[in-house]
């Protein structure tokens, strides 16, 4: 498939208050296909919105390139550009009716204004606030506005649309329904989304691909089970989700833990850090476990459907564990012994420090 | 005491006083201004109690043919003071709208005293900066020296005693009455739509005037408003820097009351320009609620 959208090693540096530089992005490079719903998520200054706002035009990249459909927009200045944004504070033009809000990319392009009403019909249909048309923005409440954004960046018929932290000013429940609606809305479509979050669940719910920023650089970019399950990098690691990063020192075949505890790995001699999500790790397996660990519980929270275990140990210091609800409650200060199959063992060519 | 008396009883002791106020000092005098201008100046000054039209038949179209023949003479001045009201409000209206907006970009600690700097000429005394308007604009002025230091003229140019004149004066004196509503509007404009717009395809004039324009809208009528009114009647300005050629109507009114001692007749020309001041502030509710629907 033909890439949709492609940013090339693109640089952008910004001057601070103080007069030093900073640089929001650092060399970055990803492709799109079309239809994709990929998210960049990071930390705040991380350069994903930067990098948002290059890709509409709001800001040129010092070096780099960025194309769309083939054509290089790099130099095209925002209102040529065939991509339509989702604003965080949506934006909308608070003296113009919704309907007017909706169709305004199709008014300043001169449509007729029987082809306005129709589009504008449609996509009011599109994001549920059919009949709401001659209503001011100001009477809707946040989850309609954000529907008008939605539909006002949709209505001219994007090649992408960019969306910066579009659901962040809702409230969870409201938030949870809309990324689902997103999410259906882009397959509706067909078109490429590229979201931008610092909502780690909300990245990993809605995306095809979630690519990792920090520092102005990707860090990786992958599906979101894969990007949780098999991170590259120990940033990765330890920003999506909770986890317990071990060291572990690697002999050919086997890896060794600091207790003595190994494992068999594929990988080259050498250091490298064991990933062990906290849900990996459980009471009594079937089939034996690959590694055990024994501590004494330090804290423990309810949740309804797990507990979610900090166990003390010798060799490995705090592991967090997240046990099934169900069976015996543990209580802190009482000893425990967890067990994580091989399948749940993940290495990352790092060292931690 | 039940609620609604409580309400009214508050309501009175809030808005008593001022209300009193108004009706005997705002209100009675100019019920007094409407009553002259329908009676028959006294030969000493003051009035005969006469019913009288001829004092708005000497503005307006017909006068008293014993004495004089009409002459719309009061009649262009009004107009003259209508245009040059006019002119003024575009002009202080071009002046202040770039210099709000650069304002309300610029950081906080700049963005106050860059206001305070607007402000700042109503800490002089506006006698003595319209005297300093003289002196520049004067024929051996500052600015005839420098045009024809530099060449560019070699006779001095009239400045002084002209529309031109009147008008710059009332737009130096004004810009603070346009800026400050203008600003209001302005710093409220939401960046991001500007972004918005630009965003769904609009060059930067078709923001401007699908965005910027109607959202700053309160701000340009409320600005023009309180613009026109005072200079409309304005008489310091035109006397100082306009001298007998450019008469206003606000000349005419203090040249009626304390000079001519005609009362009746200063009445009815002071009642002339309220009513185009009404009359615009009628206009104004209508565009308002045109825009707040």
């Amino acid at each position: 498939m033909p890439a949709h959208l492609e940013v090339v090693a693109a640089r952008k540096a910004f001057r601070t208050p103080e007069g030093g530089v900073m640089t929001a992005l650092d060399g970055i490079s990803v492709k799109l296909a079309s239809a994709e719903f990929v998210t960049l998520l990071g930390p705040s200054g991380c350069g994903k919105t930067t990098l948002l706002r290059c890709i509409s035009g709001f800001e040129t990249l010092d070096s780099g390139d960025i194309v769309i459909d083939g054509s290089a927009v790099t130099q095209m200045p925002a209102h040529r550009r065939p991509v339509n944004t989702v604003f965080q504070r949506y934006a909308l033009f608070n003296h113009m009716s919704v309907a007017r809000n909706v169709g305004y990319a199709l008014e300043i392009a001169g449509k007729d204004k029987r082809e306005i009403r129709t589009r504008v019909g449609e996509m009011l249909d599109l994001v549920g606030l059919a009949g709401l048309g001659k209503r001011s923005v100001s009477q809707l409440s946040g989850g309609q506005q954000q529907r008008v954004a939605l539909a006002r960046a949709l209505a001219g018929k994007p090649k992408l649309l960019l969306l910066d932290e579009p659901l962040s000013a809702l409230d969870k429940n409201l938030r949870q329904k809309m990324q689902q609606e997103l999410k259906a809305i882009q397959r509706e479509l067909g078109i490429g989304f590229v979201f931008v979050t610092h909502d780690q669940e909300e990245a990993l719910t809605m995306s095809d691909r979630i690519a990792v920023l920090a520092h102005g650089r990707i860090q990786q970019i992958d599906a979101p089970s894969v990007l949780y399950q098999r991170p590259a990098n120990l940033f990765t690691a330890d920003f999506l989700g909770e986890s317990n990063l071990l060291p572990v020192t690697l002999g050919g075949t086997t890896a060794t833990l600091a207790d003595g505890q190994t494992f068999a790995t594929p990988h080259p001699a050498g250091r490298a850090t064991l990933l062990l999500r906290p849900e990996a790790l459980g009471f009594a397996l079937p089939d034996g476990p690959a590694l055990s660990f024994t501590g004494r519980i330090a804290e423990t929270y309810y949740s309804g459907k797990d507990h979610q275990i900090t166990l003390q140990t010798p060799a490995h210091g705090s592991i967090r564990a997240v046990i099934r609800a169900g069976g015996q409650s543990p209580e802190i200060g009482a000893d425990l012994t967890l067990h994580a199959p091989a399948i749940g063992l993940h290495l990352i060519d790092e060292v931690a420090g | 005491m039940n609620l609604a008396r409580r309400k009214v009883l508050q309501l009175i002791g809030l808005l008593g006083a001022p209300t009193a106020f108004l009706l005997v000092f705002f209100f009675g005098p100019l019920l007094i201004m409407l009553v002259y201008s329908f009676l028959t100046p006294g030969i000493y000054g003051g009035v005969d109690w006469v019913f009288s039209h001829l004092n708005y038949g000497r503005i307006l179209g017909w006068a008293d043919t014993r004495y004089e023949k009409f002459d719309p003479v009061f009649l262009s001045i009004f107009l003259r003071s209508l245009r040059l009201a006019a002119l003024t409000v575009v002009t202080s209206l071009l002046v202040s709208y770039p210099a709000a907006f650069w304002i309300s970009r610029m950081s906080p600690g700049r963005r106050d005293f860059a206001i305070f700097l607007v402000t700042l000429p109503f800490f002089v005394s506006l006698i003595v900066r319209l005297f300093a308007w003289v002196l520049i604009l004067r024929p051996t002025g500052f600015l005839n020296q420098g045009l024809m230091g530099t060449g560019l003229t070699s006779e001095p140019i009239e400045f002084l005693y002209t529309d031109f004149a009147v008008v710059l004066g009332m737009t130096y004196v004004f810009i603070p009455f346009m800026f400050l509503p203008l600003y209001g509007s302005i710093e409220k404009l939401d960046m991001a739509q500007l972004e918005a717009s630009a965003d769904l395809g609009a060059t930067r004039i078709q923001t401007f005037r699908k965005v910027i324009l109607p959202a700053t809208l309160p701000g340009i009528i409320g600005g023009s408003i309180i613009t026109f009114i005072p200079a409309l009647g304005n008489f310091i300005v035109p006397s100082v820097l306009g001298g007998a050629k450019v008469l206003m109507i606000g000349n005419l009114i203090e040249q009626q009351f304390l000079s001519a001692r005609n009362w009746p007749f200063g009445s009815a020309l002071a009642m002339m320009v309220m009513t185009a001041v009404l009359v615009l502030l009628v206009v104004q509710l209508r565009l308002a609620r045109r825009g707040g629907a």
